[in-house]
């Protein structure tokens, strides 16, 4: 705070606010009560319990399964690599989810405003679902879907996709590569990207316009992967019906298609109404004003409606990919192995309550803090640049 | 995206600004696309309807509601539903005291449907809550004379989903008020530790709240003061809503011109008399749409109770499921509870809208 300026351009101190004082220091004193009282019952409960304190459990052997992990797990991993498997795949599911129901969000905002009765009305029954009904039991309804299926043969879907009581195949790519080729290509790229950067702001301070050279690069590297996949020869490998079984592809569990489709249902539902206002939030005029100016379509989109149209999105969007991470929670009710999951065995098995709680909350304040703190990098650059 | 049949962005410069009323015809077939995705969206349509007609009403069983009368039929078993759905909207109360939960949800709901009404607010509404609320727990928990005495470890069912989000949302509101006031406090402490627990609460999930609850609260409290199951996810519930109502709070001061305050202050009116004559009830008129869209996400997420074992709807269903004698029928339940929370929260939403529009009217 500036201090005030007196008649005379003299500083006058600030007079001192007893009342100010006195109500932040009685706040603070019963807050801080308020902890002190409940770490000394906790303390004696666990004392009384025989329950030690400390982090030294997370060492210790696991001692469980984790019926699906992204990173390699067994029994015998200690609890931390236990946890860590979860946040990981707490983690991708909610990644592939956002990615996912981002796209599809974005058509079904755009379905909803489509001038066909039957589109919009389509659109419409889908939002309406997904904004009234719980999530909870949307996933245990698709989950119930699972068990109906023959388990000995499977269902195809859409050609390549396949779902039975054990799962749903999807084409999966399939490389050739060895490890040290996939090493080497992943500096490329990251070498690749990162001149690009220096160069585009080196470019960037000499003539005041960043040029789109990491855009350019991304493509480049996108390629560039893509030709060494099909170099070495890589294939896309679609599940393939052999007897009763299924072979090629990947499958997912049950468990893991169901989180993921019942979580992209809703999402999508909830994006589609923040694209749907985000696309009403820019006037006609704006659009009837570029075409005055001979702008083409394609201009008039990505110049004039899509920033416009993105400052009013990204902010809610924020929020509904923080919830994502949020409901993926729910896969508790399912049996995928989360970190809610893992951390509840965890702490069953250790019965080390109080750690386990620090560690449930550290690990989803900062996946939310990491992915607001990125989404906000984002909207600054999209906000209104004012004077 | 112009692929997609969006609303013509450019109307014909030379069409007069008259709102066309254009037939069904022209709107279905109108431009080659539209003729296009209705053809291709119409028979996705008839094939569904005509699988879900043949299920759901043709081949399924309703009566009599026995489990015979599913095994012989082809589609849905909704004489399962027919014949559990005490056990689904009760859960494990007392077969013969259920009219007691049923007289809650009516009353419960009732209320709810008058309070929705604007011309309805006042001192008066609330105090009618206030006895509705003890009029509730004296029915459900009985223990006075006339009524048995019923545990809240057998209550369950809608009643539960009713009462959890009414009690929750109607204790959450004062100390959401006070939550967004100290945010917004000049001073720093007061609002650092507003925004302490606001944030914190945002960011983690509710489930995680209500697990931490279930098995923190045994520990951090002594054994004679720790509630039961019931009243522990209630006050998970309801430190989860205050901290989202906070915010809602909060965008309606916000949205208040700074003159409002200062005017006030001007006229000598202290801080709490600001608040409460002036500021107050501007900000909660200005975001009474939004809380109603909180009353719907909590409806909602009362359904999550199910992790720390109360058997609220969606649990309820799923004991039902559990008798032997069926041959568990869960997609028919489910789609049962799910037309509950959809009516509940769609008539909730209808409402927000309603009250939007007249705002938009009014200004």
């Amino acid at each position: 705070m500036a201090p005030n300026i007196g008649p005379r351009g003299a500083p006058v101190r600030e007079p001192v606010n007893v009342r100010a004082i006195a109500i932040q220091a009685g706040a603070v004193t019963a807050a801080l009560c308020a902890v002190g009282l409940v770490v000394l019952t906790t303390l004696g409960n666990l004392t009384a319990r025989g329950i030690p304190i400390g982090f030294d459990f997370l060492s210790g052997r696991a001692g469980f399964t984790i019926s699906e992990s992204l990173i390699s797990y067994s029994p015998n991993d200690s609890n931390l690599w236990a946890i860590l498997a979860g946040v990981g795949n707490t983690v991708a599911a909610s990644l592939l989810v956002i990615v996912i129901s981002t796209v599809t969000g974005t058509l079904l905002g755009i379905a909803r405003l489509s001038t066909n009765p039957l589109v919009s009305a389509l659109a419409r029954v889908w939002v309406e679902t997904a904004r009234n009904t719980p999530l909870l039991l949307l996933l245990l309804f698709i989950y119930t879907i699972w068990w109906s299926l023959p388990a000995d043969s499977a269902n195809q879907l859409v050609p390549g996709v396949y779902a039975s009581m054990r799962g749903l195949a999807v084409p999966w790519f399939d490389a050739a590569w060895s490890p040290g080729t996939a090493v080497l290509l992943v500096a490329l790229v990251i070498a690749l990207l990162a001149v690009a950067a220096t160069a585009a702001t080196i470019v960037g301070r000499r003539t005041g316009r960043r040029p789109p050279y990491l855009r350019l690069a991304a493509g480049g590297a996108a390629i560039i992967v893509m030709l060494a996949f099909l170099a070495t020869g890589g294939t896309l490998d679609r599940p393939r019906q052999v007897g009763t079984s299924l072979q090629g592809g990947a499958t997912l569990t049950p468990e893991t298609a169901t989180l993921l489709l019942g979580l992209v249902f809703y999402t999508t539902g909830f994006i589609a109404e923040i694209v749907r206002s985000g696309i009403n939030a820019v006037p006609r005029g704006q659009w009837e004003a570029a075409r005055a100016l001979g702008l083409s379509s394609g201009k008039i989109l990505r110049l004039i409606i899509l920033p416009q149209m993105m400052r009013v999105i990204v902010p809610p969007m924020t929020s509904q990919y923080i919830n994502v991470v949020k409901n993926s929670t729910l896969a508790l009710a399912i049996g995928y192995s989360d970190l809610m999951v893992v951390m509840g065995t965890v702490i069953n098995k250790t019965s080390r309550a109080v750690e386990g709680t620090a560690i449930i909350i550290a690990a989803y304040l900062l996946i939310n803090l990491t992915l607001s703190a990125m989404m906000n990098l984002y909207n600054r650059r999209v906000m209104i640049r004012e004077r | 995206m112009n692929a997609v049949a969006l609303a013509d962005p450019v109307p014909d410069a030379r069409a007069a600004p008259v709102a066309k009323r254009r037939s069904w015809l022209k709107l279905l077939f109108g431009t080659p696309l539209n003729a296009l995705l209705t053809i291709i969206f119409g028979m996705a349509i008839a094939r569904m309807s005509v699988w879900l007609v043949d299920w759901a009403i043709i081949n399924a069983a309703f009566f009599p509601a026995e489990p015979a009368s599913c095994q012989a039929a082809q589609g849905a078993c909704w004489s399962f539903v027919i014949a559990k759905h005490s056990q689904i909207l009760f859960g494990i109360y007392p077969p013969e005291e259920r009219w007691r939960p049923a007289l809650v949800c009516l009353l419960l709901i009732g209320l709810l449907i008058y309070s929705v009404r604007p011309a309805s607010w006042g001192p008066r509404l609330f105090g009618l809550w206030v006895a509705a609320i003890v009029a509730v727990f004296v029915l459900m928990l009985g223990g006075v004379p006339g009524l048995t005495f019923v545990p809240t470890a057998l209550w369950g069912g809608l009643p539960i989903t009713l009462i959890l989000t009414v009690v929750a949302i109607g204790a959450a509101f004062p100390l959401a008020i006070m939550l967004a006031l100290a945010r917004r406090s000049k001073l720093p402490a007061v609002s650092a530790l507003s925004v302490l627990f606001i944030e914190t609460t945002r960011a983690l999930p509710l489930l995680s709240i209500l697990f931490i609850a279930s098995i923190m609260l045994p520990l951090l409290l002594p054994e004679a003061l720790l509630p039961d199951k019931f009243f522990r996810a209630l006050l998970a519930l309801l430190l989860f809503a205050a901290a989202y109502m906070a915010e809602v709070v909060r965008g309606g001061l916000q949205a208040l011109p700074k003159g409002q305050s200062e005017a006030a202050e001007a006229l000598g009116l202290s801080y709490w008399q600001r608040q409460r004559l002036i500021i107050l009830p501007q900000a909660i008129t200005i975001v009474i749409p939004a809380l109603t869209n909180t009353i719907i996400v909590m409806i909602k997420n009362t359904s999550l109770v199910l992790v720390v074992g109360l058997f609220d709807l969606v649990s309820s269903g799923k004991a039902a499921l559990a008798d032997p004698s069926w041959s568990s029928p869960a997609a028919e339940t489910y789609l049962f509870i799910a037309a509950i929370y959809f009516i509940l929260c769609f008539g909730f939403g209808r409402f927000a809208d309603s009250l939007e529009r007249r705002r938009k009217v009014s200004r």
